[in-house]
């Protein structure tokens, strides 16, 4: 339950003016007032200097230093409100560039490593292919083709037994691939088992045809 | 207005996918061939990519050369005729009005370069219809010439297969069965006409191979 006091009667309760000032039909009201806040205790709330020092050094404690304060400015999470008023030029200007970001982003071939070829690499599209030579006074063989970047140290051959045949199994992504083994670093020799095409160098390079049933020499 | 800011994107789009697409051929030759066989090619397949021709085998063809540790000269040489053969297999199969994606450009130029003409790569295309796909056609072929078997006599045989319904698979068999027939002492031309006559006359679904003489299998009349 409230009670409306008059505009006079609540400046008297504020202790702007004194009964004496309130108009005579306005005091018994007023001293009613005065009543019935007397049972409220006003008098001010005194604390122990002990008290007021151990809240205030809480305070500093979780202040902390100026460079931490600055640390959690940087850290922690606040809300920004941007507002901006754009021109309708510049935001078909920004739609396009957004659009031709994500084009280079979806059509750009990706950064091979080293004796890979790019783009058709999913093992889903490859085909173990197994490449063998027989070169029994060979100390290092390898494949180089254009599955591997033509790189003589990307795919090195494995002895097979002691009778001088050398070995390696490929995954292949479909597709023709140009090959050629490399004997002792330095030495380009076609496949003996495949007929082979001209290299445009004056030398022959072997040729395998991958498809989803297997791979054929060509 | 709505319309033609899509139409803009779009454009900007396609644009940018074909600049995407052309890559870069001097960083991905940086270390692979000297600075200036690098620049060379790359001058080369900017103008074969203007031309809607296939830029990755002149780049693997210039990382070969430089494999190889061939000269710089012999090297863009090599690039260069390359890209003059899969242009001419470009004209070629476009103006016989096939396909002219980059496989088969790559192996028409090939064929090309094999010794095949013009006609005879347009010939062999337009003979590859589904399930026969032309590049492997007209690879099998540039194959098949390397090994010394006549134009004439390689559009006939792979012709012949085609036409005779044999499995698209044996097309890959024919060079390597051309060898054995040289290494059992048949010229290559000899090799090539019994192979095609012999897929010609084998029902499908049975090898076109020729069979040696004494190792005829006899028939089963029981076996469906």
């Amino acid at each position: 339950m409230t009670k409306t006091y008059h505009p006079l009667v609540k400046r008297l309760l504020d202790g702007e003016l004194s009964l004496s000032d309130l108009p005579l039909e306005l005091r018994g009201e007023g001293a009613e007032a005065l009543r019935l806040l007397g049972a409220v205790d006003r008098a001010p709330v005194g604390l122990s200097a002990q008290f007021e020092a151990r809240v205030m050094a809480e305070v500093r404690r979780r202040a902390g230093s100026p460079m931490r304060r600055f640390w959690r400015g940087l850290v922690e999470p606040r809300d920004i409100e941007l507002r901006l008023r754009l021109r309708p030029g510049i935001v078909w200007g920004a739609a396009l560039a957004a659009a031709a970001a994500l084009a280079l982003l979806l059509t750009r071939p990706s950064q091979a490593p080293e004796g890979a070829r790019p783009v058709r690499l999913a093992a889903r599209d490859s085909v173990y292919v197994r490449f063998v030579l027989y070169a029994p006074t060979a100390r290092r063989v390898a494949v180089a083709g254009t599955f591997n970047q033509w790189d003589q140290n990307a795919s090195p051959l494995a002895r097979v037994g002691g009778g001088g045949v050398w070995a390696i199994t490929l995954a292949l992504p479909q597709g023709h691939h140009q090959y050629a083994f490399v004997v002792d670093g330095g030495q380009w020799v076609p496949d003996p088992a495949a007929p082979g095409v001209d290299d445009g160098f004056g030398r022959r390079n072997s040729m395998v045809a991958v498809t989803a049933r297997g791979a054929r020499i060509l | 207005m709505r319309r033609v800011a899509v139409t803009l994107t779009l454009t900007a789009v396609a644009a940018l996918r074909l600049a995407a697409q052309a890559p870069d051929v001097a960083a991905r030759l940086a270390g692979r061939v000297p600075p200036e066989v690098a620049s060379a090619v790359a001058g080369i397949a900017a103008s074969a990519a203007g031309r809607g021709l296939p830029v990755e085998p002149l780049v693997q063809k210039a990382i070969e050369g430089g494999a190889k540790g061939k000269p710089a000269d012999r090297v863009i040489a090599a690039v260069r005729a390359l890209s003059d053969q899969l242009a001419a297999a470009a004209d070629a199969l476009r103006s016989g009005g096939g396909r002219a994606d980059a496989d088969v450009v790559e192996g028409g130029a090939y064929a090309l370069g094999a010794g095949l003409g013009v006609k005879q790569v347009q010939q062999l295309a337009r003979a590859s219809h589904a399930p026969y796909d032309a590049a492997l056609t007209l690879r099998v072929a540039a194959t098949l010439a390397a090994l010394g078997v006549p134009p004439e006599n390689t559009v006939d045989l792979v012709e012949g297969v085609i036409s005779a319904g044999r499995p698209p698979s044996e097309l890959l068999d024919l060079p390597g069965e051309v060898q054995a027939g040289v290494a059992q002492g048949a010229t290559p031309t000899q090799a090539a006409q019994g192979l095609g006559h012999a897929a010609a006359h084998a029902p499908p679904g049975r090898p076109g191979g020729p069979v040696p003489p004494g190792q005829q299998k006899p028939t089963n009349p029981h076996k469906p």
